[in-house]
């Protein structure tokens, strides 16, 4: 049988192929690839010695790993501080992006600037931002609390992030909030908030003037332009901003790392996973939490898009 | 006074005092960094409360030592290298990945795209441990053409998606012509589509450019050897270091944050479509 | 007590002085059409009257009342927009009845409301349909019935009917008319067709360039415009106009365009010699084969179905006749023209100038 010359489809599909080949070969191996370790190591009881060794690729399934997991005595807690974490910091840049984003919108001299001022949380340096933070909410040195102590506002130094918790009186009421937590919620927020902004200013300027000519002709006061035609069509980014947020701080290590090392009440899921790696030296329980972190991931993306669907 | 009136007096005080708040609570970190940066360590001890700095009171010796004494001079060096490094391969594989996945057909054409966002989805942490292990095992994990890959493969996925998307508003007659006119894909793609993709192309080098420098995860967990560090290693270093005052980290700092800052400002109205165009890393 | 009186309006948008002093009156119930090419001021126009923008000078009174210093919201008026800015997250019943929520109107009122005006509009069985579920025609539908629904003093049209294609255009202006005879509220209605302006207006205001240059029932507006402007915009195909001398020969009026003589029969010496303008509307001139008339030399015929048209020169002027349907000279062939004495155009210095007939 003769051999068909290529066709042109043929040329293509394999000119693609080569085109994509170095970009597909570099994530497959830097991404896919130690995905798949992870699964193979939580299975698998691994001691430093198999590390060193070749036995790592020998398999002996085994659930130990996640028997470790499950048990250590700060499991529940660390479970625990993820989800307020996570949830608390993505609503909180939300939150600050919508007020932000209705800030800015409209016009106004130097909308630039400000905007770019704005959005500097954001691109700024992890580093330079975390131990600034740290630099201005320290016990000593920190503007915040010699401000705070000259003002009068409280006695003593307070240590905002490596203190777990902090009593105050307001009001003849006793309240205990998780200090170290909440400062980096809040650094969260001040991170975070310009990635909102950015998408909900985006969706803002694309609604249509003339819906809001339309509403003041049919007799709507300012808050009830907003509440009833802003909000409802900022509803679809705002969700679409949620997803993103949530997945994004529950996979978050540097900024916790870097501002608190996950002492006092800040260890979230992914430093326990590098404190059994780096900390314990056990390869297979950081592997296995590292795989019930993209549990949770999976069941909240599987609960996120079966409402998602109700909704429509 | 009509409730429309109340409301819009409401709505400017509201605005106003927004942005007051906004604007200390935005500007004053990075004041502090800079001002703290100038302070001398006396100054710094003295009078931490102090918001302000006088003139005459402005010292360059915390930069002066973190450049000299403290290597950063070659720490700027190594984060150039590494971060342009990983613009331009960044920017030439995404470009023609891009375009394979825009303009050529071939089976799998649509799982491609989907999958590019669902890279977004793996926690680093995650990533970097496999990776320690094996690059350890290799011997190959203290090197900056390790670090380079990495950053690659974070950024690749989100610089296609963008130059997909831009790709896609070309007309494809402009290709045709250049083909009928003797040019290979190839050729099509340097010659047409990469001078009309000019701004697209920006976006993704200031997207990278910025992914590169800021990086701090990989760039802690691999790099060992102290000639090697990126600036962000480097801060990490100096800010462990517990005898040394906190002004060397607050000039480290500014140190790190000035490139980035500066383009960006240059550059807002192309990063700010950038960083929307796609899933960014957060 | 009008219903609307404008007085001295003037509005500039940046360096573009968009309407240079606006003065009218818009009686109850009147259908009132503001007709002309766009950026003429029209839509700013409406625009101001509704207090969405402010003008720089003069007052907007409705009945007899200035509202200048209140909101859309506090003027009681409603309006329709060409786009028309329905709310897409709301159903229709939102749409219809966002109005009366905002001002708390008891929900059983808005109820009833809303069934009465969708019937009048028939659109009861949309009512819970997205706008994105709707059709161009539904849609505009809905957006009528919103402003419907709230009974307001002045209703505001800016050209509703642009976005509809052709025959539903034709369909929904007769509606309107009908709906007009029915609510008999005041309509403003903008527009640049002015088929619509003459079909739909009880009177026709005629702007150019931020100033009107007619008001008038459209009858008149056709039959005695008042300038050239008016004369040209008015009336489909185009009034020939054209720029000549009145030259007063022997006993005889007549006109010397560029190229021909006309004999004005019937035309008195009053009017004196000198430049002018001639206009002829196509459907008010004859054709014959007096060789003794002027002659037209035919260039092309079109042909409309009901009526044919003739092309042709006069001189080294253009002309464009109507005749009937059966009449179909041939290209480059010669017709005479037979005017009509009393239909006859004249222009001075851009203006009407007054036939006075023997």
């Amino acid at each position: 049988m003769e051999r068909k010359s290529p066709t042109f489809a043929d040329n293509e599909a394999r000119l693609a192929f080569w085109l994509l080949v170095p970009t597909v070969t570099v994530v497959l191996a830097f991404v896919l690839f130690p995905m798949a370790w992870n699964i193979w190591l939580s299975f698998k009881p691994v001691t430093l010695a198999d590390l060193r060794g070749e036995s790592l690729l020998r398999f002996n399934f085994s659930l130990s790993n996640y028997t470790k997991v499950f048990l250590d005595p700060e499991f529940g807690s660390v479970l625990l501080t993820t989800l307020v974490y996570t949830i608390s910091g993505s609503l909180l840049s939300i939150l600050l992006g919508l007020m932000a984003a209705l800030l800015v919108h409209g016009e106004f001299a130097g909308r630039g600037l400000v905007r770019a001022l704005f959005i500097s949380p954001y691109i700024a340096p992890v580093v330079a931002v975390t131990f600034t933070w740290s630099f201005i909410l320290d016990p000593q040195l920190g503007v915040i609390n010699w401000l705070g102590m000259n003002q009068g506002l409280w006695a003593q130094p307070i240590p905002f992030l490596s203190q777990r918790f902090w009593e105050f009186n307001i009001l003849g009421l006793s309240l205990r909030i998780p200090l170290a937590l909440t400062s980096v919620i809040i650094f969260e927020g001040w991170r975070y908030f310009p990635f909102a902004l950015l998408f909900i200013l985006a969706r803002l300027q694309a609604i249509p003037q003339d819906l809001y000519h339309a509403a003041s002709v049919d007799g709507a006061t300012p808050f009830q332009k907003f509440f009833h035609l802003t909000l409802p069509q900022l509803a679809g980014v705002l969700s679409t901003l949620f997803l993103f947020r949530f997945i994004w701080t529950l996979n978050k290590f540097d900024d916790v790392f870097l501002l608190t090392r996950g002492q006092a009440g800040t260890k979230v899921l992914t430093i326990k996973v590098y404190d059994f790696a780096f900390g314990e030296f056990n390869m297979g329980a950081s592997s296995a939490l590292a795989m019930v972190l993209f549990g949770i991931l999976s069941i909240f993306l599987f609960i996120y898009f079966r409402w998602m669907v109700k909704e429509r | 006074m009509t409730r429309e009136r109340i409301e819009n007096g409401i709505i400017l005080g509201l605005r106003i005092t927004g942005m007051i708040f906004f604007f200390i609570v935005v500007a004053f970190p990075f004041y502090w960094m800079i001002v703290s940066s100038f302070k001398p360590l006396e100054e710094m001890l003295l009078n931490p409360g102090n918001l302000g700095l006088s003139i005459n009171k402005i010292n360059f010796k915390a930069y002066y030592e973190v450049l000299f004494e403290h290597d950063f001079s070659r720490y700027i060096f190594n984060s150039l290298y590494v971060s342009i490094a990983t613009v331009l391969l960044s920017v030439s594989l995404a470009t023609i990945g891009g375009y394979a996945v825009t303009r050529l057909h071939f089976r799998g054409q649509k799982v491609m795209s989907l999958s590019i966002l669902l890279i977004y989805m793996f926690p680093a942490i995650v990533l970097v441990i496999p990776l320690y292990v094996l690059f350890s095992k290799m011997g190959l994990r203290d090197s900056f053409h390790v670090l380079i890959l990495v950053y690659l493969a974070q950024t690749l996925p989100v610089a296609l998606y963008m130059l997909r998307s831009y790709f896609q508003t070309l007309p494809v007659e402009l290709e045709h012509a250049g083909m009928i006119d003797g040019c290979s894909r190839l050729g099509v793609i340097l010659r047409i589509v990469v001078p009309l993709s000019a701004p697209a192309l920006a976006t993704v080098a200031l997207y990278t450019f910025m992914i590169a420098w800021n990086e701090f995860l990989f760039a802690f967990m691999f790099l060992d050897s102290p000639e090697k560090f990126t600036l962000s290693r480097g801060v990490v270093q100096l800010a462990d270091s517990v005898h040394l005052s906190k002004q060397l980290v607050m000039a480290a700092s500014v140190m790190v944050s000035i490139p980035i800052i500066i383009l960006f400002f240059v550059f807002e109205r192309h990063l700010v479509r950038g960083l929307t165009a796609g899933a960014l890393k957060g | 007590m009008p219903a609307l009186t404008l007085k001295g309006i003037f509005k500039r948008f940046g360096k573009v002085q968009v309407l240079k002093g606006i003065d009218l009156e818009v009686n109850h119930g009147e259908f009132c059409v503001l007709l002309g090419p766009s950026g003429c001021g029209k839509s700013t126009l409406l625009n101001i009257t509704a207090g969405l923008f402010k003008q720089e000078a003069g007052t907007v009174l409705i009945d007899g009342q200035p509202v200048d210093h209140l909101s859309p919201r506090e003027r009681d008026i409603a309006m329709v927009f060409q786009s028309y800015a329905l709310y897409p997250h709301m159903t229709v019943a939102g749409n219809l009845s966002f109005g009366l929520r905002m001002r708390k109107v008891p929900k059983q009122t808005i109820i009833e409301q809303i069934s009465e005006t969708a019937q009048l509009l028939g659109i009861e069985d949309l009512l819970d349909r997205k706008p994105s579920e709707l059709s161009g025609g539904q849609r505009q539908r809905v957006a009528m019935g919103r402003a419907l629904v709230r009974r307001p003093k002045l209703f505001l049209l800016d050209e509703p009917l642009s976005n509809l294609d052709a025959r539903l255009r034709a369909n929904v202006r007769l509606e309107l008319k009908r709906l007009h005879q029915q609510i008999r509220g005041t309509i403003i209605y903008v527009t640049h067709d002015q088929i619509e302006a003459m079909t739909l207006g009880d009177r026709v205001v005629v702007m150019k360039e931020g100033e009107i240059r007619q008001v008038d029932l459209p009858k008149v507006i056709y039959s005695e415009p008042q300038d050239t402007f008016v004369a040209k915009f008015i009336g489909s195909p185009e009034m020939n106009l054209y720029q000549g001398e009145i030259i007063h020969k022997e006993n005889q009026v007549s006109f010397k365009g560029n190229g021909f003589m006309l004999e004005l029969k019937g035309v008195g010496k009053e009017i004196e010699q000198g430049e002018a303008e001639l206009g002829l509307r196509p459907e008010d001139i004859e054709i014959g084969a007096d060789p003794a008339r002027l002659p037209v030399k035919v260039e092309i015929t079109s042909h409309v179905g009901s009526e044919n048209f003739i092309h042709g020169r006069i001189g080294n002027e253009t002309i464009t006749i109507r005749v009937s349907k059966d009449e179909y000279p041939k290209p480059g062939s010669e017709v005479f023209l037979k005017i009509n004495p009393n239909r006859i155009h004249l222009f001075r210095g851009g203006l009407r100038h007054p036939l006075v007939k023997l």
